[in-house]
């Protein structure tokens, strides 16, 4: 067994690994390649022509005249070292970016995630339990109207009706432009209410999804004889609501949560867009448009690792929640 | 028929499912005696689970159960168990009547340990859990298993045949004076079965239970059952004493049942299937259920459902032909006259 | 009498009394009858996996409305493809009429008097190319790793697998803008392609675990036993069996890929040609639609034509899963719905947007 840990663990560095390869390749893939923008920025900034490609390399890590093979072995080099050079459009370290940005896209994430999944698990269980009823027929098809809308389409509505009609909300940032970077009561407050809107829409749509998962699922489990059995055990209604059919009905659910933190994480490029909400996806796509290679592969690169993790997490902790799934007989059996 | 000391009478008992119009229960009365093992053999579809629940009150949605059940306590007082308050239904559950369902991989929370499921058990009841769990472990033990290493496992993690032992064991934990269980072997490969029938047997006797055993598995509920009891389209066709009803069966059906037995000793050529289906609740035919099966059958039959009719001492039969059944349906294990395809022929 | 009530709550609500296999007795049923003809067989195949899926989903409203808001979709592609509805072009009629103001342009015009049912109508048809090929794109190359991966097993099982692990690993949405920057994919067929360019992965993992149960049944030993090659026992013996779960979450992909392509339209990472409803939306939004009521509809009406695409994929998802799912396909209460999907990964993909 603990072979089977091992061999994981060794899995998800490979993953990462073979990712930040992918990321060095796919970069070179892009038109202009990954220095062009640069040379051109420190030219127009009276950079000699002769000094421009040692600049490069001192902010990159990479002299930009080495052959690839060279390039790529500095690239990982630094990168393992947490090394992401330094931000063409934004002039500053890379890893001071991001790691000013990730506690915000990982609040916003994990919180509407959360809401999510509580939302969806406390109605869907309510949908089984009323199953057939008018409120059941009637949240399943919101349900399914739920799942039908793109976060997106919330959040722009809801960033018009709330801000920009009604003004209640902040249009944009993260905290109001006045208040101090410190642990603060406005600065709590301030945080709150920009990350409204963001986690409201992000939330949402999701709810859906959930609701019916949890449905389907708790009534499977209503269906199962062991409830009947536990029923004619005389054992309280709670007993049975909670230990029984809420206990099997959320465990199937468990793995698809860590996976979807990391899913959702690459769906905040659009999210944090829409609210200038300026976390991980915010700066990916700034540093798309703005053709910042070094920001734009570090923020794939972390998302990237976000989500291997949380699958990692997920296998190796689903065999611990559930009894019944024995670790890595799921993916490694056969 | 009547029973001396019956500690379940069941007068009249049907459920339906659309309110009256079909039957899945047509009308059974039964008496039960007390300390006694009643088998009730009947095919799938027969409405001998039906049977089963309805002792407990304990049909599933959306049936309705009518009739009466009376339950005879210890003590002497007696209760209808459809009177029942929901409270007190729950009491009388599990205290004194419980029941093992087919399927024991299914009867237990698969995400919770088997010791748990013991201990929710006693506390739902307001028992003493510590004493109960001592009480448990002996159970367990005297079905063989290991009480320890059942207690602390999880259901999946048990083989089936001990997951079946220790529902068994959780039926009894409460120490009920009557256990039904329905088809509780069927999953189990045939050592399986047997080993538990001996257990059963062994129970029965250490803690003076009432059994009422529920199979499609004739031979089988022949070795272990006191009193025997057909069932054929929701109705109860044929009771009796064991040997009677074997030897002597004047249904039919039964006579037919017995002969499509498979027997070891039985040439092939000599097992008849029973032509025909036997019929779904929808479309149970006027007059005997049997009769579009049954090769005896007359206009009377087809047209008049015959009423149970004393054949012998405690051995009833619902059949117009009782009599000539014995004559014309010969029983092909009866061509040397002892041998019974049932062991224990004198009734252990 | 009531035959069919009564027939399906034996079939849920007291399994005991149908569980051991209706018929005779317990045992005369196998010696009887076990001489079935081929012709019967058939017809009981026939009836098993065309006829009783197609009546069940009909029956469901789910389905019939499902269909029936593709079939709009579909109608809109034809008229805009006929060209029995003007073309969109600038400064075709008054500017910010507002819905049903003018009913020479029902769904009003934009900034620039542009015609938005135009809009709306002459870019269905491209939608509707990308989110199929994007649908069968993923399913297709799942379906393939997938059934491969889980029959042959072995080595080749599990480097494809590896494979699958590692794509998956990749986040879709910032791969799939790279992609497009790169690659500027402006036909809706590649673009389909290249937005599910690795959502394949997830759904190939659990049709790869569907699989290697599937391989164990008696049958498929059967055919290995006899010697017929591996392919066609893929194609006859294991694919029947994954087809329900395929088909199921095609609809899923095809959503995914109306969901991320309007997204990414609408942010401007996408290259296009002509104006769809993400480009619409992103002209709403950038064009002021949020400051003032008047405009509301120009970021309306994009975005009721993407929730309508997607309310009837997913009815359709919806209604296909009841057909084949034998737990929903007997119960009793008929409005009954199911789980959204049957395997927690495959919700995971598209659960992101």
């Amino acid at each position: 067994m603990s072979n089977y840990y091992v061999r994981r663990t060794a899995r998800v560095f490979a993953t990462i690994f073979a990712v930040a390869t992918l990321t060095f390749g796919l970069i070179r893939l892009l038109p202009g390649g990954p220095f062009t923008q640069l040379r051109a920025q420190l030219l127009r900034q009276g950079v000699p022509a002769s000094e421009v490609d040692a600049r490069i390399s001192n902010l990159q890590n990479i002299d930009p005249n080495a052959p690839l093979w060279r390039q790529y072995l500095d690239y990982m080099g630094a990168v393992a070292q947490g090394n992401f050079g330094e931000s063409i459009s934004l002039g500053e370290p890379v890893a001071q970016i991001i790691a000013e940005a990730v506690p915000w896209t990982v609040f916003v994430v994990l919180v509407s995630t959360i809401l999510m999944f509580a939302v969806g698990i406390f109605l869907g269980s309510l949908q089984a339990y009323w199953e057939g009823s008018r409120f059941d027929k009637a949240f399943s098809g919101l349900s399914i109207g739920l799942m039908s809308v793109p976060f997106y389409v919330v959040a722009v509505i809801s960033l018009y009706v709330f801000a920009y009609q009604w003004g209640w909300l902040p249009t944009a940032g993260t905290v109001g432009t006045n208040v101090e970077k410190e642990l603060s009561v406005p600065f709590v407050l301030s945080a709150l209410e920009h990350s409204l809107l963001p986690i409201f829409s992000y939330t949402l749509g999701g709810i859906g999804g959930q609701a019916l998962a949890m449905r389907g699922n708790s009534i499977q489990v209503l269906g199962n004889d062991y409830v009947r059995v536990a029923r004619l055990r005389g054992l309280p209604d709670r007993r049975i609501a909670t230990r029984y059919v809420a206990r099997n009905a959320i465990l199937p659910m468990y793995t698809g949560f860590l996976l979807l933190l990391g899913f959702r994480l690459s769906g905040t490029v659009i999210l944090e867009q829409i609210f200038s909400y300026t976390g991980l996806g915010y700066y990916m796509f700034a540093a798309l448009k703005a053709n910042d290679y070094p920001l734009m592969m570090a923020t794939f690169l972390i998302i990237t690792v976000a989500l291997i993790v949380g699958v990692y997490i997920a296998d190796l902790t689903y065999s611990k929640i559930d009894p019944r799934i024995s670790a890595g007989g799921s993916d490694e059996a056969y | 028929m009547t029973t001396d000391d019956p500690i379940i009478e069941i007068n009249d008992a049907a459920v339906t499912y659309d309110g009256g119009e079909t039957f899945v229960l047509d009308h059974v009365s039964m008496s039960i005696e007390r300390g006694e093992i009643l088998g009730i053999v009947g095919e799938s579809g027969s409405g001998k689970s039906m049977f089963a629940d309805s002792m407990l009150d304990a049909i599933p949605d959306p049936g309705r159960l009518s009739g009466e059940i009376r339950y005879h306590r210890d003590d002497g007082t007696t209760v209808d168990v459809l009177e029942l308050s929901d409270d007190e239904l729950r009491e009388f559950r599990w205290e004194e009547v419980s029941m093992v369902f087919q399927g024991a991989m299914s009867s237990f929370n698969p995400t919770m340990k088997i010791g748990g499921h013991f201990r929710e058990t006693l506390k739902a009841h307001d028992a003493d859990v510590t004493s109960g769990m001592e009480f448990a472990r002996e159970l367990l033990s005297d079905l063989y298993l290991d009480p320890e290493r059942v207690l602390t496992s999880y259901p999946h993690e048990l083989s089936g045949g001990m997951q079946q032992r220790a529902l068994i064991a959780l039926s009894l934990v409460l120490e009920p004076e009557v256990l039904v269980m329905d088809e509780p072997t069927a999953a189990l490969d045939l050592l399986m079965q047997r080993s538990i029938l001996t257990l059963l047997e062994d129970l029965q006797e250490k803690y003076d239970l009432t059994m009422v055993f529920i199979t499609h598995d004739l031979p089988l509920v022949a070795e272990l059952a006191d009193r025997m009891a057909v069932m054929y389209a929701f109705q109860l066709i044929e009771v009796g004493d064991r040997e009677q009803l074997i030897a002597n069966s004047g249904h039919p059906y039964t006579r037919a049942l017995l002969n499509a037995t498979p027997d070891i000793e039985a040439p092939l050529e000599e097992m008849r299937p029973i032509e025909g289906q036997s019929p779904a609740p929808i479309n149970v035919p006027q007059g005997c259920a049997f009769a579009p099966r049954c090769p005896l059958a007359t206009e009377e039959c087809r047209v008049e459902d015959p009423a149970s009719t004393q054949l012998d001492d405690d051995h009833a039969v619902a059949c117009h032909y009782a009599e000539d059944a014995r004559d014309e349906i010969a029983l092909h294990f009866d061509r040397s006259e002892e041998t019974v395809p049932v062991s224990g022929g004198d009734g252990s | 009498m009531k035959r069919t009530e009564r027939e399906e709550s034996s079939a849920t609500e007291s399994s005991a009394v149908v569980t051991d296999g209706a018929g005779v007795d317990w045992r005369g049923s196998a010696s009887s009858s076990v001489t079935v003809t081929r012709a019967e067989r058939l017809r009981e195949f026939y009836e098993e996996t065309v006829l009783k899926p197609m009546l069940v989903a009909w029956s469901d409203s789910r389905t019939r409305l499902g269909l029936l808001i593709i079939g709009f979709y579909v109608s809109l592609a034809l008229v805009a493809v006929l060209g029995l509805w003007r073309a969109p072009s600038t400064s075709q009629a008054p500017r910010y009429l507002t819905l049903f103001e003018n009913m020479q342009y029902p769904l009003g015009t934009t900034a620039s008097g542009t015609d938005l049912a135009a809009l709306i109508i002459h870019s269905t048809p491209d939608i509707l190319l990308m989110v199929t090929s994007g649908g069968l794109w993923a399913t297709g190359i799942a379906v393939l790793v997938g059934t491969v991966a889980g029959y042959k097993g072995g080595s080749v099982g599990r480097a494809l697998m590896s494979i699958s692990d590692f794509v998956m690993a990749i986040p879709g949405l910032p791969l799939v803008m790279i992609l497009a920057i790169t690659f500027n994919p402006k036909n809706p067929i590649l673009l389909g392609i290249v937005i599910n360019i690795n959502y394949w992965a997830g759904l190939g993992r659990s049709i790869h675990s569907q699989v290697l149960t599937i391989r164990e049944n008696n049958y498929v030993e059967a055919s290995r036993t006899m010697g017929v090659s591996t392919p066609r026992i893929i194609l006859k013996d294991v694919l029947p069996n994954i087809m329900p779960y395929v088909t199921v979450n095609f609809v899923f992909a095809a959503r995914y890929v109306v969901f991320a392509s309007i997204g990414l339209f609408f942010l401007g990472v996408l290259p296009y040609s002509d104006q769809n409803w993400g480009v619409t939306l992103n002209f709403a939004y950038n064009g002021g639609a949020l400051f003032s009521w008047s405009a509301a509809h120009w970021l309306l009406v994009p975005m009721a034509a993407i929730i309508g695409l997607s309310v009837g994929l997913i009815l359709l998802g919806q209604g296909m899963d009841r057909v084949f799912n034998p737990r929903v396909r007997t119960r009793l209460t008929g409005e009954s719905a199911s789980t959204a999907s049957a395997d927690e990964k495959e919700t995971g993909m598209t659960e992101v947007l």
